[in-house]
């Protein structure tokens, strides 16, 4: 079956990138602006693996991310920012995997795949 | 009998009466010369009634006494008797006082009759009195010069010295001071003055009385620096001690009896008095309390070694009274003193305070410019990102041989050097160093564990050690993983509230050294097993939640996981496996990094 992964991040051309390679990676993606919206998605829609920001306009991911383990405490999520601060911050533990983002997207990539168990694609 | 009989008869009597009285009475003719002497008078001058007869009285009063025209002593002077020294025959000298009379004799020539009254007695009185007003008066400028002048600790104790040895003062020949030195409870010497011999003594009251009169002015200006005196008994007062809690000791009487003491030369066997005798090289001397309200401060000790000079009732009251008068003039400059060192520290404290909040906001500036270049360098890496991202995308869909292939190469490549040069700013703002080394396992294991040991046995624990992995090293954080092994021991003894065999073991497998924590406890319930590492999870009413937490993170920082099972008996078996060191392609092992 196809994983599902929700792309939350308040940047539009990084969507746009992320939904763009992990699409060509083989997975269904949904997108989401904001943290908000990035809930309402995984109630609805139920995504296999959650990517999140953490420093977003309204509620920031740290927080999002208790929600969602709240929710579902199975679900993965991956923290992709470009803060590298956040790491010290024992809040952002309960993530399954905490991405420093850079232009090389190929790293979240396989963190993703790896999370979700599907077999390394060779780039 | 006939008149003319009965005043011859009463002329003879009074002849008699006066020729042997004791009752000095003269009769003088010209020029002063003695006539007639009663036995009185005879004594008082010295000689026999023959050989005064004819002596000009002037020879045993001097010229002080006043004569009139035709060379007879004045009647008095302002309505009182001539008071003069008289100095008789057998030498001395006598205070008198002389009351002259005139009157006509039988030829009608002008006679004088005069009656000498020794008063030395009064005299005596009357100095006396004279001198305790001097002092007493003195006693006042004394006090006025104390509290008046600014003057240090060390000057006051030292007018007060002067005081008690000048000769416009009390007159001792040396005096020493003491006072208490609160930290030791002991009576200590701390100043003297006096001469050390009577050639000294006499040199120095010869200087002083040339240049000063004042004792104001000596007691103020005096400068010891240029005086080569005092020496010997400064260098006898420092010896001086006595522990305040001894409380026979008669200087420490002194103190608690508020009462001045005199010991003469011959009193002996009073506590104190044998050491105080030794320290002055004299048998006798006064002690005087310097008394505050407070309580006392000390005392002042001083003797006549030099002139010999016994201590009358008058010095020692004087002493005392000085005492007290100096008493608060010294308590009061050392709390001046006292003051004077607090307005310093708390001055200190304020420039020190003032200081460190500069610096505080020197370092919040740093830390503000700090934290925005690492705003700025994180701000920029989103964008890096949109543009790397879509590059290599680009890049990626483009055919070899395609111009626009390189040109998204070129993109591709410049993003990430601008994001390695992000990278190193960030790094080298806030630098992280990752303090690992080689640390045998079992070593650091055992030594965590054995902490417990004594609580262990208090809670009837019974500890097994298995340490099966001897030697091995692991590239960890020592704190760290002493951090994790604790967390782990803690929980097996809390859940083994009535006691039970607690086990920590390690054992070598490939790759890694596993480490584990094994207790008799009820074990984790499964529905509990999913958030066990989870922040701010926890089953104790005290627990934080973040033991686990936190030690399933540095097991992961670490690249191993930590893991909870139940053992098959009964009990919770926490996990976790520290990889060894890659050996490097030469064979040799990775060396201690640093």
């Amino acid at each position: 079956m196809v994983k599902k992964v929700l792309i939350v991040d308040d940047e539009p051309h990084l969507r746009l990138l992320y939904e763009t390679e992990l699409r060509r990676a083989g997975f269904e993606t949904m997108a989401a602006a904001n943290a908000e919206q990035g809930l309402e998605y995984v109630d609805s829609m139920r995504p296999d693996l959650v990517v999140l920001d953490i420093r977003m306009p309204g509620m920031d991911g740290v927080e999002c991310l208790q929600r969602i383990l709240d929710r579902d405490n199975t679900i993965p999520v991956v923290l992709n920012t470009a803060y590298s601060s956040y790491r010290d911050n024992f809040m952002t533990w309960a993530a399954d995997a905490y991405v420093t983002k850079s232009s090389d997207v190929g790293e979240l990539v396989q963190t993703v795949r790896e999370l979700l168990h599907a077999e390394p694609v060779s780039q | 009998m006939e008149p003319d009989e009965v005043q011859l008869e009463e002329a003879l009597w009074l002849r008699d009466a006066v020729a042997a009285g004791s009752v000095p009475l003269l009769v003088l003719e010209e020029e002063c010369r003695i006539r007639l002497a009663s036995a009185g008078a005879c004594r008082m001058l010295g000689l026999p009634p023959g050989e005064l007869r004819g002596q000009p009285l002037t020879r045993f009063l001097g010229h002080d006494l006043p004569l009139t025209a035709d060379g007879l002593p004045e009647r008095c002077v302002n309505g009182r008797p001539h008071e003069l020294t008289l100095r008789p025959a057998h030498g001395g000298a006598v205070p008198v006082e002389v009351v002259c009379d005139h009157f006509l004799d039988a030829g009608g020539r002008r006679r004088s009759l005069i009656a000498i009254h020794d008063i030395t007695h009064i005299k005596m009185i009357d100095e006396d009195r004279v001198w305790r007003l001097g002092r007493l008066s003195l006693l006042n400028q004394i006090n006025e010069a104390l509290y008046g002048e600014r003057m240090t600790l060390e000057q006051i104790l030292e007018a007060v010295l002067h005081c008690v040895t000048a000769d416009q003062g009390l007159r001792f020949n040396r005096a020493f001071l003491l006072l208490i030195d609160e930290k030791s409870q002991r009576l200590r010497g701390e100043i003297a003055i006096g001469p050390s011999n009577s050639d000294e003594a006499a040199r120095i009251w010869h200087d002083l009385s040339d240049q000063q009169n004042d004792l104001i002015a000596l007691m103020t200006r005096y400068d010891r620096s240029l005086k080569q005196t005092d020496v010997a008994v400064n260098e006898i007062v420092k010896t001086m001690e006595v522990p305040v809690a001894t409380a026979d000791h008669i200087l420490i009487r002194s103190m608690n009896e508020r009462q001045a003491f005199r010991v003469v030369a011959t009193e002996v066997d009073f506590p104190g008095v044998e050491d105080i005798r030794r320290w002055l090289g004299h048998t006798a001397f006064a002690v005087a309390p310097l008394m505050t309200r407070r309580g006392p401060l000390g005392v002042i000790v001083a003797d006549n070694a030099i002139s010999g000079r016994e201590i009358g009732d008058l010095d020692l009251e004087f002493l005392q009274l000085l005492a007290n008068e100096s008493a608060n003039a010294i308590e009061n400059s050392r709390l001046y003193q006292e003051l004077q060192q607090r307005l310093a520290d708390l001055r200190r404290a304020a420039q020190r305070q003032k200081e460190d909040q500069k610096q505080l906001l020197r370092m919040e500036r740093l830390s503000i410019m700090g934290e925005t270049a690492a705003v700025v360098a994180h701000e920029l890496r989103n964008p890096l990102v949109a543009i790397g991202g879509f590059a290599r995308t680009l890049h990626r869909s483009l055919a070899e041989g395609d111009p626009h292939k390189q040109y998204a190469a070129i993109i591709t490549e410049e993003v990430a050097r601008l994001e390695r040069i992000i990278h190193d700013l960030l790094d080298f703002i806030r630098p992280k160093k990752i303090l690992r080394k080689l640390v045998v396992v079992d070593e650091l294991v055992a030594e965590t564990v054995r902490v417990y040991e004594g609580k262990m046995g208090e809670q009837k624990i019974s500890l097994v050690l298995d340490l099966q992995a001897p030697g091995v090293r692991a590239r960890i954080n020592p704190g760290e993983i002493q951090q994790v092994v604790q967390n782990l021991v803690v929980n097996a003894m809390q859940a083994m509230a009535d006691g039970g065999r607690l086990t920590v073991l390690t054992r070598l497998q490939t790759g890694g050294v596993r480490v584990e924590v094994c207790d008799e406890g009820p074990g984790v319930p499964e529905a509990a097993k999913p958030k066990l590492f989870t922040p701010f999870y926890t089953t104790k009413p005290t627990g934080s939640g973040l033991g686990l937490a936190i030690s399933s993170q540095i097991v992961k920082g670490h690249g191993g996981a930590l893991a909870c099972r139940n053992a098959a008996g009964g009990g919770a078996v926490f996990t976790f496996t520290l990889p060894l060191p890659k050996p490097r392609p030469d064979g040799a092992e990775e060396a201690d990094s640093r």
